[in-house]
């Protein structure tokens, strides 16, 4: 036995409340001092039963009920499910709401990326800065307000199309937003990257390697701040993203190197709010007139969806990273399967690898660093008898292989 | 002593206790107050910290099932009583200090580790993990900021013995005789450097950002203090008050001495109150540039990080404070050689 | 200060009004129903709250009369707040509506409409307050 190995390490257990967790997730860590030496984490504290509502209400309800899957990404989930239920029901968008569709999504990017980067300040102690980032968030939040009617839950999205127009006195409040966060993005930076005690905590700190961050199927800035170049909205466009220009930004954009830690998640989602704002602009002017949805009458849209039949699969890149929904619907009400795998799903497993070897110290902020959102991503727990089981990946491999002897009976 | 003596000394004691609690508290209101100002809040009221102080009096005082009761409910005890004493070798305003004539800075520089071994006592003794990690992490602090804070004491001490007054480490002595009064240019930068030394070594003494790794919220959940409530916790929060009061006064006696009744002829009924009102006043200054600016302007350092600032940093600067205050002191004898 | 950059923009701020809305009052009262009962009595001034954008979705409010209790918008309400009453009249619960407005939408004779009424806290849930009919 290796002398180090001989010191029992002690235990500590982060969660499933506490300070450092926005959002209930239980860590233990095993250490030895300061260090960390094993991480295991526990999610499925905030399960609430959201698909199993859904298929007790019809396609229209769902979309609000998918609006509070998270309280970040109202546009996301709504816009991910009504992609699912259009490609089912054979709904044919109008541009303009592809374009709508695409402003209210960038919007929910700045809030979202401004909210986290508060966040992580937050998780460092300098609170100076969240309250900063966080005031100047709240332009985002008033113009969202504007458009849509309400700062969270918007419910602006509707299966075959949105429910509210951009009307033409609306984009100058959208251009003075655009401008002053044009303005904000190099103070942000600035604050953020040149601060000396940010980057002394956040330099080399929860390193994720190109290749964990490929193998561990990480998505979204956790994914890019690592190198790997993946966007959904270049990859695999939808809404209005086909005619635009987006590139995923990548942190060697920036500093020109590659570290793939804390440092590059920041930077990757700060110039994430300068890019949404060049698409929101682009957007407002290539914006075609039209209808906004593919059919205004409700009643309608419900008879739609209740003959639609079939299987399919949403996409949509979500602040966290790619966020899907899958709707399978038999010619009833309500959708016989709805499955929602939010982007904190793919990127949980990272934490394993990035805390390793780190400093209690470096906990929360390398926590947040993945912007975890545990509410989406807690859709599934298994409860049999009142006992929660594991399935691990052996278990579930003997289930299939089971149900595929008892199909070929 | 006779008795008429003791009496009037232990009149002074408990007026300065009471002093120090609710100048201690004041200071803490408005410590939060600017803070939420810099951070564009309006804040809570000043007078916040005597609302919690008696909302926490009225707490249940829960001990957790695995502390050791006895030491976890006599560290607040030893905490706050410890950083009461500290203020009666300490002057305050024209006050001088009451115990003067049995301690001097150095007993000040090791009374100030009490109330820090207190804590860590009483986070050994909850039996929480985030307390032992808590109470560990203060004595690395501790042992850290101990060096930089015992170069800055002695030598300005060094310095106004080297001018040829007696017993320099009294206190009396350093606030008859401000420092910046017996040197020279050279000197003037010296002190000026450990002025700034002893004005980073306040952040961990206290605990605050960027040097809380002992308490760090979003980590430890409060670390020393977390299984801490009602009447103990209060404890501790009035003892952090009166810390902050002696931080204060150990600066202000060392560098910043003057009383207002000595540059304005007053009658003596009003030059107390005036001289304490000014005391506070600039211990109110000294904690804005030492703690409440630094505290919102930074992020929180790593423990190991907290150990290097000190060590190799801090402690360089300040021995080069050091040797510009002996230069200075030299240079006369030096030059008087060489004509 | 460019190691720190954050400094010059925290001195500003201490002599720059907070950002802060004062609502309902600069600090928190003692007691916020006492404050409230005071407010009503004219006896304290409440700072208003930050006004709320056009067309903001708030408390639902029902034109009784022109409703012909087709019961469409029950079949809509995402979260099952709306009763259809044996008259051919509806009630709306409003604890369990969650402002979607989609049966304002789906209303043909637009009897229902969204108010810019929020403060709706209440003890209970099924107070007078909070139910529309």
């Amino acid at each position: 036995m290796a002398p180090d190995e001989k010191k029992a390490p002690y235990t500590v257990q982060i969660g499933p409340v506490h300070p450092a967790l926005k959002e209930p997730v239980m860590f233990t860590f095993e250490m030895d001092g300061e260090q960390v030496k094993t991480v295991d984490f526990a999610p499925g504290q905030t399960h609430r039963g959201i698909e199993w509502m859904g298929m007790r209400r019809n396609p229209v309800q769902i979309v609000h009920l998918t609006d509070r899957i998270c309280g970040i990404c109202g546009v996301v989930h709504t816009l991910s499910f009504s992609l699912a239920v259009e490609q089912i029901a054979e709904i044919q968008v109008p541009e303009r709401a592809d374009y709508i569709r695409s402003i209210l999504h960038e919007f929910e990017r700045i809030q979202s990326h401004l909210l986290w980067a508060g966040v992580a300040a937050h998780e460092l102690g300098f609170d100076s800065l969240l309250h900063l980032t966080w005031r100047v968030r709240e332009q985002a939040m008033d113009v969202i307000e504007n458009l849509t009617g309400n700062r969270v839950n918007y419910g602006i999205v509707q299966v075959g199309g949105v429910r509210r127009d951009i009307a033409p006195e609306q984009h100058p409040i959208i251009e003075t937003c655009l401008s002053t966060y044009e303005g904000l993005l190099e103070k942000l930076l600035n604050l953020f990257l040149e601060d000396r005690t940010i980057a002394m905590r956040c330099r080399d700190c929860g390193i994720l390697t190109r290749k964990d961050a490929i193998e561990l199927c990480t998505v979204g800035p956790t994914a890019r701040a690592s190198g790997v170049n993946v966007d959904l909205r270049q990859d695999y466009p939808y809404a209005a993203y086909g005619d635009l220009d987006v590139r995923a930004i990548l942190p060697e954009q920036y500093i020109g190197e590659t570290h793939g830690d804390v440092y590059d998640r920041i930077v990757v989602r700060l110039l994430e709010v300068g890019q949404s704002c060049q698409i929101i602009r682009q957007c407002l002017s290539e914006i075609p007139a039209g209808p906004i949805t593919a059919e205004e009458k409700l009643a309608k849209l419900l008879a739609i969806c209740k003959k639609a039949q079939g299987e399919a699969i949403g996409r949509v890149e979500a602040p966290r990273g790619e966020c899907l929904h899958y709707v399978r619907m038999d010619g009833k009400d309500s959708p016989t399967a709805w499955k929602v795998k939010a982007s904190s799903y793919s990127n949980l497993m990272s934490w394993i690898p990035m805390l390793k070897g780190e400093q209690i110290a470096d906990i929360p902020i390398i926590v947040a660093s993945i912007d975890p959102c545990l509410s989406c991503t807690d859709r599934v727990a298994v409860v049999q008898d009142g006992i929660r089981t594991i399935l691990t990946k052996e278990h579930l491999h003997r289930l299939s292989v089971e149900k595929t002897r008892r199909l070929q009976r | 002593m006779t008795p008429a003596g003791i009496a009037v000394l232990l009149g002074w004691g408990i007026f300065l206790s009471l002093f120090a609690l609710a100048g201690g508290l004041f200071l803490l209101g408005i410590d939060r107050k600017l803070a939420a100002h810099m951070q564009a809040r309006i804040g809570p009221p000043i007078r916040q910290p005597f609302i919690d102080i008696v909302k926490l009096l009225q707490k249940e005082n829960v001990v957790p099932e695995n502390a050791i009761s006895g030491i976890f409910n006599l560290a607040p005890v030893i905490a706050l009583a410890s950083s009461i004493l500290i203020l009666f070798y300490l002057p305050v305003g024209s006050i001088l200090p009451i115990l003067g004539m049995y301690g001097d800075l150095v007993l000040v520089m090791y009374l100030l580790t009490v109330p820090a071994l207190a804590m860590v006592a009483g986070g050994f003794a909850s039996g929480s993990p985030y307390a032992t990690v808590g109470a560990q992490r203060e004595m690395v602090t501790m042992i850290a900021y101990e060096f930089p804070l015992a170069i800055v004491v002695i030598g300005v001490a060094w310095r106004i013995g080297a001018a040829g007054l007696s017993s320099p480490f009294a206190l009396a002595t350093i606030a008859a005789t401000p420092i910046w009064t017996v040197v020279g240019p050279l000197g003037l930068i010296g002190a000026f450097i450990l002025l700034l030394v002893l004005a980073v070594v306040t952040p961990a003494e206290l605990s605050r950002i960027p040097f809380d790794t002992q308490e760090a919220e979003t980590e430890l959940a409060g670390g020393l203090l977390v299984e801490y409530s009602g009447r103990n916790l209060a404890m501790f929060y009035l003892a952090q008050g009166v810390k902050t009061l002696i931080l204060a006064a150990v600066i202000v006696a060392i560098f910043f001495p003057w009383n207002l009744s000595g540059f304005l002829a007053m009658p003596p009924w009003l030059a107390l109150p005036a001289d304490l009102l000014f005391f506070l006043a600039k211990a109110i200054v000294v904690l804005f540039f030492a703690v409440t600016l630094v505290r919102v302007g930074m992020a929180r350092f790593r423990i190991t990080q907290v150990v290097s600032i000190y060590w190799r940093s801090l402690s360089v600067i300040g021995l080069f404070g050091l040797i510009l205050l002996m230069a200075d002191a030299a240079l006369p004898a030096l030059v008087g050689v060489g004509s | 200060m460019r190691l720190l950059p954050l400094f010059p923009e925290l001195v500003r701020q201490l002599f720059r009004e907070p950002a802060t809305n004062r609502f309902p009052a600069k600090y928190l009262p003692p007691t916020v129903t006492g404050f409230l009962r005071d407010v009503a009595a004219g006896r304290a001034q409440l700072t208003p709250p930050v006004p709320t954008p056009p067309e903001f979705r708030g408390k639902i409010s029902y034109a009784r009369d022109s409703c012909i209790g087709c019961g469409l918008c029950t079949k809509i309400c995402p979260s099952h707040a709306i009763e259809l009453l044996p008259t051919k009249k509806i009630r709306i619960w409003v604890g369990q509506c969650i402002f979607c407005s989609q049966c304002t939408s789906i209303c043909p004779k637009s009897s229902l409409s969204m108010s810019a009424e929020f403060l709706l806290a209440d003890e209970d849930r099924y107070s007078e307050n909070l139910i529309v009919e």
